[in-house]
């Protein structure tokens, strides 16, 4: 082959890869540019929002993030979702490793039925049962509170968080917690010594997973918390949209404000929410 | 030694600390997963305004949601939304990942890109494409006119006949990156050899992808189905709910936001809870089938 043909080849190869690159782009510019199209609208004024839609803004109208942060109480929301999430992992992720740890390391009675009986819950798909939680959580006054939606949440992330923690403990060697008790730890010694550091990615799957679905939950969150003082960021995004909706760049700046943090953090630790989440849809 | 520890583990084995670690999980299983199903069933077969004394009526509340000309639309555009989700989810989501696998440079920035609405809420992402789609200063139409395509111009979310497409066109943007990760990592797991045998035999790019990849990633296109039906039958309630509440002329309506109307606006649990479990004796089948491959090869 001369250099002529080389060169030809190389060139059809291009050429080939342009499509592909058209379908590529297409996809990232309608991905990414609706984020941009809204923090950039979040810092126009009223009249320049509707005379320049897509570009830069003229102006850097950060006021309108003052605005929207004080008309919105954003500020109280943040605690309330942050609250919400914090209190919720700190139930589950206890909660679930416990079960996971004696379903999968200890032999007893009943063990069998127990781990059926909480796997029936991944066969009830959340939200379609949504009308009836909130009735049950009305009964037993949890509405209305943020400790109680945490302990809804947390009821309704027991069977698949069980499930996946389980299969990281049935993974690990039995000589370690044997070196353990004959060290002297007790069987929960040896659980929270030896076992739970060495499943720490398990644990974190979980958090990223659940978490981050507590986050940004909508659904219950809008029957359970009704008035302002508990409602939690999507549910103070929504009732600010209702009421200010005709002061667009501030919407969009009380949007922005919800989002930013939350994309900050996703590319800063993009792998462990890639792998998190992926592995907390389907398995361990 | 080695008598004394299995001996140690016998009496470990029988004490009271399997039970102690797992009543927790059962305590809020059974209250806010189990409790809620047996209580929504129980008064489904009542009047019940939430407030004053319950009444048996029987399965009436059934048939009254079965009557119900709007629940049946609800149901119907439950169905159209999940089908358009979980093609286009997949599809998409099949296409790009193919598109990437074998792609050195540029690849990891994709990724990023793409999967970051999997992270948003709901109803910001509602809010945004509510304003995307909006007549006046929305981007949608205003990049129609500059592309000079005047004529597809539409109001997305006004027009009765196209606005359940466009509710859940904003729902796969938010998953494509999902299913798209998930198909990646099944292509790379593809043997290698098994295309170059095929290029031997004479196979085309096409022949490769209908008889090599396909059967190999089929668990995972079958697992990525049902996690894209039993999203759409749950989720379809935040973006109705955050976009158009509905409408317009029901047009929007889904079985779960129909239900909470029924409840909250009419007053109405008894009938709210008896199309709750209608919902859920369809869903549960998918539910069922997702479960059993998720657990297939766990034990």
């Amino acid at each position: 082959m001369n250099e002529n043909s080389k060169k030809k080849v190389h060139y059809k190869k291009i050429l080939a890869a342009v499509p592909k690159w058209i379908i590529l782009g297409f996809f990232l510019v309608i991905t990414i540019y609706p984020v941009f199209w809204m923090v950039f609208g979040s810092l126009k004024s009223t009249s320049e929002f509707y005379l320049n839609i897509w570009g830069l803004p003229k102006t850097f109208l950060f006021e309108n993030y003052i605005n929207a942060w004080s008309r919105g109480q954003l500020g109280m929301k943040y605690i309330n979702s942050i609250l919400t999430t914090g209190l919720f992992l700190l139930i589950v992720i206890p909660v679930n490793s416990c079960a996971a740890y004696a379903l999968a390391r200890v032999r007893f009675r009943g063990r069998k039925l127990i781990y059926s009986f909480l796997l029936v819950g991944m066969m009830i798909p959340g939200g379609v049962l949504g009308m009836p939680t909130y009735t049950v959580a009305l009964k037993l006054g949890l509405v209305n509170s943020i400790p109680g939606i945490a302990l809804v949440y947390a009821g309704q992330a027991v069977s698949f968080g069980v499930f996946l923690m389980r299969a990281f403990y049935i993974g690990l060697p039995a000589s370690l917690e044997e070196a353990a008790i004959i060290d002297g730890c007790n069987r929960f010694q040896s659980f929270l010594k030896i076992v739970v550091p060495l499943t720490l990615p398990g644990i974190m799957i979980q958090v990223v997973f659940s978490g981050l679905n507590t986050w940004n939950e909508y659904f219950l969150a809008s029957l359970m918390l009704r008035s302002d003082e508990v409602k939690t960021l999507p549910l103070g995004i929504m009732s600010f949209v209702g009421e200010y909706s005709t002061d667009f760049p501030q919407m969009f700046a009380a949007l922005t404000a919800a989002t930013l943090p939350m994309i900050i953090i996703y590319l800063i630790a993009q792998k462990q929410f890639i792998a998190g989440l992926t592995a907390g849809a389907t398995k361990g | 030694m080695f008598k004394q520890v299995s001996q140690r583990k016998k009496r470990l084995g029988s004490s009271a600390f399997p039970y102690v670690m797992t009543v927790p999980a059962l305590i809020l299983f059974t209250i806010f997963v189990i409790a809620p199903f047996i209580y929504g069933f129980y008064t489904s077969f009542y009047q019940w305004d939430g407030l004053s004394d319950m009444k048996y009526i029987g399965i009436k509340n059934y048939i009254y949601a079965l009557q119900d000309e709007t629940f049946r639309l609800s149901l119907k555009n439950t169905f159209v939304y999940a089908v358009v989700v979980t093609i286009f989810k997949n599809g998409i989501g099949l296409g790009l990942a193919l598109l990437i696998a074998n792609q050195i440079r540029g690849k990891a920035f994709c990724r990023t890109a793409l999967y970051m609405p999997v992270t948003f809420s709901y109803v910001v992402v509602g809010v945004l494409w509510t304003w995307i789609y909006n007549p006046t200063f929305g981007i949608l139409n205003g990049m129609l006119e500059w592309l000079g395509l005047d004529g597809l111009i539409q109001g997305w979310l006004s027009d009765p006949n196209i606005a359940i497409f466009s509710v859940a066109w904003v729902d796969i943007w938010k998953w494509i990156g999902f299913h798209m990760v998930l198909y990646l990592s099944a292509l790379q797991s593809v043997p290698k050899t098994l295309y170059e045998a095929a290029r031997i035999d004479g196979a085309n790019k096409f022949d490769e992808f209908i008889h090599i990849t396909i059967p190999q990633i089929n668990s995972i296109i079958v697992l990525n189905v049902l996690l894209a039906i039993t999203g759409a039958f749950v989720n379809n309630y935040n973006l109705v709910n955050v976009m158009t509440g509905g409408g317009p002329f029901n047009s929007t309506e889904t079985a779960l936001t129909y239900s909470v109307k029924t409840a909250f606006s009419y007053r109405n649990l008894g009938k709210a809870n008896a199309m709750s479990i209608i919902l859920f004796a369809i869903v549960f089948i998918i539910g069922f089938l997702q479960f059993k491959m998720m657990t297939k090869d766990a034990d």
